[in-house]
């Protein structure tokens, strides 16, 4: 019905199929393994997160395109898919965070500010007017009750716990990689290594620092926290999230 | 308009408040009347060193808080009166005849009052430590302890539970709850009270002036000297009074 | 009359050593007319927080049930329970949305935060009616025997008391103000916080 209000095509564009399926979904899914690849690995002492970052052109500024992202200062998040999406994720996610200091007067702890992000991207895919979010997440962070977490969400909105994940082009080999590689008492230090090792696995050109972010999470010392909580009013809180910087990823792949 | 104007009303109000907190407490054989020195309108700080406690005679000290010009003039009139009477007697008021006087004075100016509340301290004729409180047009009693003024509702219930050990019960087969504190303790608690009062009041702080009348029956007829105490009083043979300043936090 | 001492009542929190006290006198009235002497203001929001309300009555109720709201939220999208610096915050939060047209309640916060170190440290708080928090270090008061709790706070407080010390002095405190505030006493409760456990006593005082 061509209405001026989109008659019947405007209560959703997520319709299930007669064999139970969202194909809109798993289009968007699709989107994601087309997307560079992405990946996490939780350490002992730590989180890293790491990306490719892909240029259509040399001509790009590469230092200018973001992929690992700083939600608030105990959080930050990657992507593999598409890129405007990202951008949308990203001010979502940071007026939550935002919204959360707020009202508790600290930054949310990693899995509700995940669920937050995934009850976004879940809304897309039931909304009507919209269309699925065209990528997949990995949510890093730390907190004093959980302390180090990654999490990995997914353009359906379901979202789980990662000792260590990829996403992307390369998932299942990086995946493959990466079982092989983790232990569980690893260092924030190794797993940098074992990150830029994996990604190194089917990656197209140059690893360089204009074409790897990293991004990681350091869990704070007992004296770190007691020193913070000494100026609870005026102090900020201590960053555990950060992104290293060119020089840093020089550093490392150098390694 | 015609011409005419409405009438309209002109008002003065002849009363402030200036601030400040006075205290007394009686001993057996002993009386502190003490109170801070600062001056207040609204958040307005006139003068940090204005006193609210006089000595009226060797037995007799009065504390005037409230509206500061009627408590001054007060004051003035009370001591012409206790002069005319040393003019007509050859001797000082006693404490009682006083508290009766002061009562007379106030409730003179019932239907145009003095702003002030008043808190008599000293000694009686039988030698006891006194302390007499008013209300602005002259109704008065005779009681152990009483604080008055900006903090009364502060430092009044301190002094419930410290001097008439109200809400405490003594120990089972132990000694009772003394009836007259000694004199250090008094003391003691006169100065916490106006600490306390200028730490949670603002228009408390600056200075307090304690003033310590002794009976002549009084064990020492002079004070420790660590407590660093003026003498004020006039006869070698009569109650002796001292003055005892101390700084308040001025903030 | 301020829609503040409609109904009368008061509360006071103190710090002590690895213990926190909170307590509130059991009036319930109706202006001067006293209704009900066994009207708790205190409510426990886990094992190691609690929080009192002084104010207007209806609002006390309401307020309550809003906070149990928000904080069972809490709990159960977090999995854990609420600290007390996070349920004040809360409380502030959630009194600032009415900020032109707020509830007449100001609540008293007490309880044990855990350290970093795995220790408890004690935590008061209190609040206007439209949630401004003061983080005190010694007590914190409500009510309309305010400024009589001030005083004798102020005169018998002392740093790192034991449990059953802070209890002597909160217990003294509260009792003394309300004997001179007619809109509150009629009898007290008093909670002591200690790391293992609450414990809990209802005071007779003066009943008039």
């Amino acid at each position: 019905m061509a209405s001026a209000d989109g008659g019947a095509y405007s209560y959703s564009l997520t319709v299930f199929s007669p064999s139970g399926k969202l194909v809109q979904i798993e289009h968007a899914l699709a989107a994601v393994n087309q997307g560079t690849t992405s990946l996490g690995i939780k350490a002992s002492n730590g989180v890293v997160i790491a990306t490719e970052k892909k240029s259509p052109s040399i001509l790009v500024d590469a230092s200018m395109v973001e992929k690992v992202a700083e939600i608030c200062p105990n959080i930050g998040i990657v992507y593999s898919g598409m890129g405007p999406d990202f951008r949308v994720i990203v001010s979502r996610a940071r007026k939550s965070a935002q919204a959360y200091l707020k009202v508790y007067g600290e930054y949310p702890p990693t899995r509700v500010l995940t669920q937050e992000i995934a009850t976004v991207m879940q809304e897309a895919t039931q909304r009507g007017g919209v269309r699925p979010f065209g990528l997949s997440l990995l949510v890093a962070g730390w907190d004093a009750h959980r302390g180090p977490m990654l999490y990995q969400v997914d353009p359906s909105g379901s979202f789980w716990a990662w000792k260590a994940s990829a996403i992307g082009k390369n998932m299942i080999n990086a995946k493959t990689f990466l079982e092989k590689r983790y232990n569980d008492d690893i260092s924030l230090e190794d797993a940098i290594h074992t990150a830029l090792l994996t990604l190194k696995e089917g990656f197209e050109g140059q690893m360089t620092e204009k074409t790897i972010e990293i991004g990681v999470v350091n869990v704070p010392t007992a004296a770190e926290l007691e020193e913070a909580k000494s100026s609870p009013e005026s102090g900020r809180p201590k960053r555990t999230f950060r992104k290293l910087t060119e020089e840093e990823v020089r550093d490392y792949l150098a390694l | 308009m015609d011409g005419k104007t409405a009438p309209q009303m002109r008002h003065f109000n002849p009363y402030s408040d200036n601030g400040g907190t006075i205290l007394a407490i009686a001993g057996q054989d002993f009386a502190v009347i003490a109170g801070d020195t600062r001056q207040t309108v609204g958040y307005e700080i006139q003068t940090r060193y204005a006193p609210k406690v006089f000595r009226l005679n060797d037995k007799a000290v009065l504390a005037v808080n409230g509206f500061a010009a009627d408590g001054n003039m007060f004051v003035k009139k009370v001591k012409q009166k206790l002069e005319m009477y040393r003019h007509a007697h050859a001797k000082d008021m006693p404490l009682r005849a006083i508290a009766r006087l002061i009562q007379t004075m106030l409730y003179a100016q019932r239907f145009f009052p003095y702003y002030v509340y008043n808190i008599l301290g000293g000694i009686e004729e039988d030698g006891s430590g006194a302390v007499y409180s008013f209300d602005p047009v002259g109704s008065y009693e005779r009681e152990s302890c009483r604080a008055a003024g900006a903090a009364q509702s502060l430092v009044q219930p301190f002094l419930d539970n410290q001097i008439y050990f109200k809400n405490q019960q003594p120990i089972p087969g132990g000694p009772p709850h003394p009836v007259h504190l000694p004199l250090s303790r008094v003391i003691a608690l006169v100065t916490d009270s106006f600490t306390s009062a200028t730490e949670r009041h603002i228009e408390v702080g600056d200075e307090l002036e304690m003033f310590i009348v002794l009976s002549r029956s009084h064990p020492q007829q002079s004070l420790d000297p660590r407590l660093n105490a003026t003498e004020v009083s006039t006869t070698a043979s009569g109650e002796k009074v001292f003055v005892i300043r101390r700084p308040l936090k001025r903030d | 009359m301020s829609i503040m001492q409609y109904n009368g009542g008061s509360v006071i929190a103190m710090k002590g050593k690895e213990c926190v006290a909170i307590a509130s006198d059991l009036r319930l009235g109706n202006q001067a007319l006293t209704i009900s002497c066994n009207h708790e203001k205190i409510f426990p929001v886990s094992d190691r927080v609690y929080y009192g309300l002084a104010g207007l009555a209806t609002d006390v109720d309401t307020m309550r049930q809003r906070l149990r709201y928000r904080v069972n939220m809490y709990t159960i999208k977090e999995e854990r329970e609420i600290e007390p610096e996070t349920f004040a915050r809360l409380t502030s939060s959630a009194l600032y949305e009415h900020r032109f047209g707020p509830m007449f309640v100001e609540p008293v916060i007490a309880g044990l935060s855990k350290t970093p170190s795995g220790g408890v440290e004690p935590f008061i708080a209190a609040a206007d009616l439209i949630g401004c928090l003061n983080f005190a270090k010694d007590f914190v008061v409500a009510g309309t025997a305010s400024d009589k709790l001030y005083g004798v706070a102020e005169g018998l407080w002392e740093p790192d008391l034991e449990a059953d010390d802070l209890f002597e002095t909160i217990s003294q405190t509260l009792l003394n103000a309300v004997d001179r505030d007619a809109y509150s006493g009629w009898g007290a409760i008093v909670h002591v916080i200690t790391k293992d456990k609450v414990i809990t006593r209802k005071l007779r005082g003066r009943m008039d």
